[in-house]
């Protein structure tokens, strides 16, 4: 009886950690669950009365070109040394 | 969660997010304090229900949209002069975009230029919107007809009773230069000399000490200049936050090499981007500035050939720096070691050309006029006036403050700074006014009383208080209009107050009620009136910026609520007081200036017309001649075209009008001598001999005479303007000397007729300048800059201690100036007083040196932007800077409130901010706060709805009694004080 | 491919908040919600202070999108990080989550009951029909669907804030770096990569690049 009791501690234990979930919390990324947005090259250039810059409606290579042309507004080197 | 997750198959960035935070010493940034003033503060209640103040987007497009137009106008601000683009639909104000063509700001805006939209905001406006009256102690609305027919006759009882010289207008440096103009024109044709405006208190000693020196007293060079800098001396200067965009183009030197130095009481923001850093004492200007020079005479590092050419009067100036400002005698004075001022003259010696560059911190002490001539003594010992890249750059405030004192209503000039006391200038401006001059005569008290400068804005409460034996006029001041002005930025508030109850009429001209309504409300029932102005988006106009460049302003939107624009309002008084022709120039069938429909149909008078048929046709001495609207709106329509470090246009041609914009400066910036037609450049550096007079070169005038005591005044053989045919020095032109030299049949038949008899500074015709410079020679002579002044004071710039001075033994050294028995009409003390701050041991009771100044967020007495809650957001509270010790010693903690009382033995409720920014003998307070008076909030005494968001105590409630020696400038840059725990 | 980024050049930002009210200007935010602000770091103390302006980062693996309770997070083609207010529960998860401190949330009420979580958009908008009113009133301004850039960095005084293509803001950047003479450190490198025990803000020990003439 008295080996009995460890061995059946022993058994119990091990049996137990069988039924035993995994604790490591995995992080699943979620997915955007929202209205849907369109890209802003999709809409048409403004007037120049709201002093924006002009593109190519839908054509994302145009817009993006005219947006770094008006980013170097932004590097006054630019201006100084045109 | 982030940080110990386990990611299955991401993208492998993890470990990137901690560097989020790094380089940051924890204990100054950590995201509590990031967040700490994020929360609802002052006025929240109001705000944060807001609703955005939107306007249909032409995204719409199948909607009818509107009108939708943009209009280009400059910052009402300061004088940096920004442009902005204003999307205008439907007569709203929508959209506010950047300007990337303007060669001054290049798109960029500080925390005002970029929030200005605000101003065509009608939603929870706090505007002054219609006309007001204080009946018992409360505003009450009343009709604009109503408002006239009461003051008008308020006005016209107190002219029979006490005469004209009863009444004082304090005009406006935010008035456009039409504006400012019609101004001075109006307070004439009332018929008195009391009139003012914020360049008293702001730049008054530097016109007159730098005029003094070399001719005109104005920026010498621009900012743009700065990018060819090597050198640049902050003096009296927090930039960084009082003209925040010039730091582009000093920002942009420092990258390029040169060397930024900056002395300063305090650890400014201007300070955090130097080179070199040297603490130096409040109002001990000019044992710096003159420090600085003994090293520079004692090394030999002088320009002795440029001194020698066109300088007079330095051996006097060198001999006594050598012998009075030895290191020793500058330390005890100034506090800055041996070492540092030597750091700084050789930084200043090796690094040429460079700028010394000022603005209140030299200006608004009682030795002004000395300090700033001491900033041009060093500058021309360096040979660094007359050159680009260098020179004196003197950055003004408000955004029309220059164009005002150039063109407006100062009381010991009229336009174009012709002298009220000498009889030309009248018979000249009545000329160019198109009134007979005999009727002016008559407006005045008398003759005397016109040829007499007038009080100044910073004296007007002695005006009504003083005894009238005092006074050196007739009655005392019992009327006053506070046009286009704020009160807080005036020393001894609380005898402004004594003053409001002595007051027989006050009436506040403004699109805000400003601290002037509050403070007539506090201590009087009735006699006041408050009448809404229009801001300068709602007008057109032309304003000067400090590089002296004109730039003309769209008018955006129609005034606001019930408001009027300025130039309408002065002529409706006009009509009323019985002026109306002579304010249009009207007489013999000619009439200078055409009215105009403005606001609801009504006439005003033309701004346009204004410009080119008065101020055009005038100001002579200052060549605001050649600057027509026609050329002003060429140049802010092709921007574009300017290069931002010369600010000329390489050619182009307006596609509006086919102007050539060919070798124009940007905003033909003044002196742009002759009329339109001989389409001077104007002048973008000052006194610059590199560059022929009809390229915008120039030379320093001939204003002194010919010779002093033997030595010759006129420049020396060989220094000239380019191309002069004149190589020598010579006197002003006139047709004296035309005709000497063979000239005079150059001129035209019709010229001929006007010029004789004439000089360049009166000649109508323009034909002496345009002959003049014909030849390569400049209209004002060529001569000698003068560094040392025999007509002021103190000939040599003397240092002066303050007179609330924490250093009697200083005091004993170099004491202040004797008092004065009249000085702009007033007795003005300044002996009596320091001696009696001495006797008294002031320094003992108040150890502190009290100085106060400017915040990026607001704007000159703060009523317009700290109703603005985008800027006012931002500070919240007034505050007093502290030195960790000075607020341990008086055991106050960051962010309580605490008493700082002074002299005067009034005192103020402030937040304290523990700062080692600031010295242990120094505290520091903005001015741009009003609405507290000594503790109490006075928001029952605004008018309903119309009391700015953010109110504070006003520095200027405590500051003290103390005046410049020639200008009457306040000192409100140094005086003493002392905290205490609330 | 544009990646839109900001970039604050501590070397010129001078705490002018012009970046700060040009978002408010633009996006018409209410008082107590901060998009951006400056942060000054070492103030007053001589030789060390140095100010940023910080707004949303729009970080490539955003915390706060990673944590959101309800996903209302996306990211643009651009780069720019939205999120959707409709879906928005105002929990404030992805207020703990941000560095910067970006999500603001317009309080009311005494017991700082969050409302929807508001943030920098990169003046991008948000998910609504581009530039109409529904978007203006939720989200501010969409200045990229009109062919501009963010209002703050179009407006900086002294043009520290750079805002737009990474690449470009990179081209920018370099070219200020190559004439202040200075090792290509941003401001608080060495304190990232210096030697153990140096002072945060120290100049880097590395080799410096010599400076240009500073001539273009």
């Amino acid at each position: 009886m008295r080996r009995l009791v460890p061995l059946l501690a022993v058994l119990a234990l091990g049996v137990a950690a069988c039924s035993e979930k995994e604790q490591i919390a995995e992080f699943k990324r979620g997915k955007y669950q929202g209205k849907p947005d369109t890209p802003a090259w999709d809409n048409g250039p403004l007037p120049d009365t709201f002093r924006g810059s002009q593109w190519k409606q839908g054509d994302r290579a145009s817009w993006e070109e005219s947006i770094k042309k008006r980013q170097l507004a932004q590097h006054e080197y630019r201006r100084i040394y045109q | 969660m982030l940080l110990t997750r386990k990611a299955t198959g991401q993208a492998a960035s993890q470990g990137r997010l901690s560097r989020g935070v790094s380089g940051v010493p924890a204990k100054t940034m950590d995201r509590r304090t990031f967040l700490k003033r994020s929360g609802v503060g002052v006025g929240a209640g109001a705000v944060a229900s807001q609703l955005p103040f939107s306007i249909l987007t032409p995204a719409e497009a199948k909607e009818e949209q509107g009108k939708v137009e943009v209009k280009r106008t400059v910052c009402t601000h300061c004088s940096v002069g920004c442009s902005v683009d204003a999307v205008v639909q439907n007569g709203v104000w929508v959209r506010q975009e950047p300007v990337f063509d303007s060669p001054l700001n290049l798109g960029a805006h500080c925390a005002k230029g970029a929030s200005v939209r605000e101003h065509g905001m009608t939603h929870e406006s706090h505007r002054l919107k219609y006309p007001m009256k204080l009946v018992g102690g409360k505003w009450q609305r009343l009709s604009w007809d109503q408002a006239y027919d009461e003051i008008t006759k308020k006005l016209l009882d107190i002219r029979k009773e006490s005469g004209p010289d009863a009444l004082f207008v304090v005009g406006s440096s935010k008035h456009s230069n039409e504006q400012a103009m019609l101004m001075r024109k109006w307070v004439s044709l009332w018929g008195t000399n009391n009139t003012d405006h914020q360049a008293r208190i702001c730049h008054s000693t530097t016109v007159a000490g730098v005029a003094q020196t070399w001719g005109y007293g104005a920026m010498t060079n621009s900012y743009n200049d700065e990018q060819n800098s090597k050198s640049m001396l902050f003096l009296g200067s927090n930039a960084a936050e009082a003209h925040p965009v010039s730091m582009l183009h000093t920002l942009h030197a420092k990258e390029n090499g040169c060397k930024v130095i900056v002395a300063d009481p305090r650890f400014t923001r201007t300070a955090a981007k130097a080179d070199i850093y040297v603490r130096t004492r409040s109002g001990a200007d000019i044992p710096f500035l003159f420090g600085v020079l003994y090293h520079v005479f004692k090394n030999g590092w002088e320009d002795k050939e440029y001194i020698k050419a066109r300088v007079y009067g330095m051996d006097e100036v060198k001999k006594e720096v050598m012998a009075k400002w030895t290191p020793d005698k500058v330390t005890e004075a100034c506090g800055v070691s041996e070492a540092e001022v030597y750091n700084v003259a050789k930084t200043l010696a090796e690094n040429r050309p460079g700028f010394i560059i000022w603005a209140m911190g030299q200006t608004q002490h009682t030795n002004a006029n000395a300090v700033v001539r001491a900033s041009n003594i060093l500058m021309l010992a360096l040979g660094n006036v007359g050159r680009s890249g260098g020179g004196c750059n003197i950055y003004r405030g408000h955004d029309n403050v220059q164009g005002a004192t150039d063109v407006g209503p100062n009381p010991d000039t009229l336009p174009g700074y012709y002298p009220v006391g000498v009889p030309g200038s009248w018979t000249h401006w009545a000329g160019v006014w198109n009134i007979d001059l005999d009727w002016l005569k008559k407006r005045y008290a008398s003759e005397a009383m016109m040829a007499k400068p007038g009080m100044t804005v910073s004296r007007w409460i002695d005006g009504v208080l003083e005894k009238n034996d005092a006074i050196d006029q007739d009655s005392n001041l019992r009327a006053i209009f506070y046009w286009g002005h704020a009160p807080n930025s005036q020393t001894r508030g609380t005898e402004m107050l004594e003053a409001m109850k002595k007051l027989d009429l006050m009436v506040v001209i403004d699109p805000y009620p400003s601290a002037s309504a509050a403070m007539f409300a506090k201590v009087r029932k009735d006699g006041a009136y408050l009448l809404p102005a229009a801001t300068q988006f709602e007008t057109e106009g032309s304003v000067t910026a400090s590089n002296r460049s004109l730039q003309w302003r769209e008018k955006v939107i129609d005034p606001l609520f019930e408001s009027r624009t300025d130039q309408m309002i002065m002529y409706q008084f006009a009509q009323k007081l019985g002026f109306a022709d002579q304010f249009l120039g009207k007489k013999d069938g000619k009439q200078n200036i055409q009215l105009v429909k403005g606001k609801g149909g009504m006439d005003e008078p033309s701004m346009e017309d204004t410009l080119r048929n008065e101020i055009n046709k005038g100001s002579w001495t200052i060549g605001y001649t050649g600057q027509s609207p026609e050329r002003l709106q060429a140049h802010m329509r092709n921007q574009h075209q300017f290069d931002v470090k010369t600010l000329r246009a390489k050619g182009g041609k307006d596609a509006k009008t086919g102007y050539d914009l060919t070798g124009d400066y940007y905003g033909l910036p003044w002196p742009c001598y002759g009329s339109a037609a001989i389409k001077h450049p104007g002048s973008p550096n000052l006194y610059d001999n590199s560059k022929h007079v009809m390229d915008g070169g120039g030379c320093f005038r001939a204003l002194f005479g010919v010779e002093k005591d033997g030595v010759n005044l006129l420049a020396e053989d060989g220094s000239y303007p380019k191309g002069s045919e004149i190589t020598t020095g010579y006197p002003q032109f006139d047709h004296v000397l035309l005709k000497k030299l063979g000239w005079w049949d150059e001129l035209t038949d019709e010229e001929k007729k006007v010029a004789e008899g004439k000089t360049w500074a009166n000649d109508t015709s323009g034909g002496i300048q345009r002959v003049a410079m014909k030849h390569g020679c400049h209209p004002y002579g060529n001569a000698k800059a003068r560094a040392v002044v025999w007509n002021f004071p103190d000939g040599i710039p003397q240092h002066r201690e303050p007179l609330y001075s924490p250093r009697p033994d200083l005091v004993e050294k170099y004491p202040t100036h004797d008092d004065v028995k009249t000085f702009w009409r007033l007795p003005t003390l300044f002996k009596s007083v320091q001696q009696k701050a001495v006797k008294e041991e002031m320094h003992k009771k108040y150890p502190l040196i009290l100085t106060s100044g400017r915040l990026v967020e607001y704007e000159g007495g703060g009523e317009e932007t700290r109703s603005n809650p985008w800027l006012a957001e931002l500070q919240q509270d007034n505050f007093v800077e502290l030195n960790p010790k000075t607020a341990a010693d008086r055991n106050v903690r960051n962010g309580e409130y605490v008493w700082v009382s002074t002299p005067t033995g009034a005192k103020i409720k402030v937040k304290a901010k523990v700062t080692e920014g600031i010295g242990p003998d120094t505290v520091f307070i903005p001015f741009h706060f009003s609405g507290w008076w000594q503790g109490e909030d006075m928001l029952p005494y605004y008018p309903e709805g119309a009391a700015p968001i953010v109110r504070g105590e006003a520095v200027n409630t405590v500051t003290t009694y103390g005046y410049d020696r020639v200008t009457m400038m306040q000192e409100s840059k140094t005086t003493l004080c002392e905290v205490a725990k609330a | 491919m544009a990646r839109m980024k900001f970039l604050c050049d501590a070397e010129r930002c001078i705490e002018c908040n012009g970046c700060v009210t040009a978002c408010k200007n633009e996006n018409e935010v209410p008082w107590g919600v901060n998009r951006r602000r400056v942060v000054t770091i070492n103030d007053g103390v001589v030789g060390a202070e140095k100010s940023i302006s910080v707004a949303c980062m729009h970080c490539s693996d955003a915390p706060c999108m990673a944590v959101c309770p309800v996903d209302c997070f996306y990211r643009t083609d651009d780069g720019v990080v939205l999120h959707d207010k409709d879906l928005c529960i105002g929990c404030g998860y992805c207020f703990y989550a941000c560095p910067f401190g970006a999500p603001q949330f317009p309080q009311a009420g005494a017991f700082g009951l969050r409302g929807k979580m508001d943030k920098c958009t990169f003046c991008a908008g948000g998910p609504e029909a581009d530039r109409s009113e529904a978007e203006f009133k939720k989200y501010g301004r969409n200045r990229l669907a009109e062919g501009k850039l963010p209002a703050c960095a179009e407006m900086c005084s002294t043009k520290a804030l750079l805002g737009g293509d990474g690449d470009v803001i990179a081209d920018i950047y370099r070219e200020r770096v190559l004439r202040r003479g200075k090792g290509a450190d941003l401001w608080g490198w060495s304190s990232a990569y210096g030697l153990p025990g140096q002072k945060p803000g120290a100049q880097p020990v590395q080799p410096q690049p010599q400076p240009s003439s500073g001539k273009s």
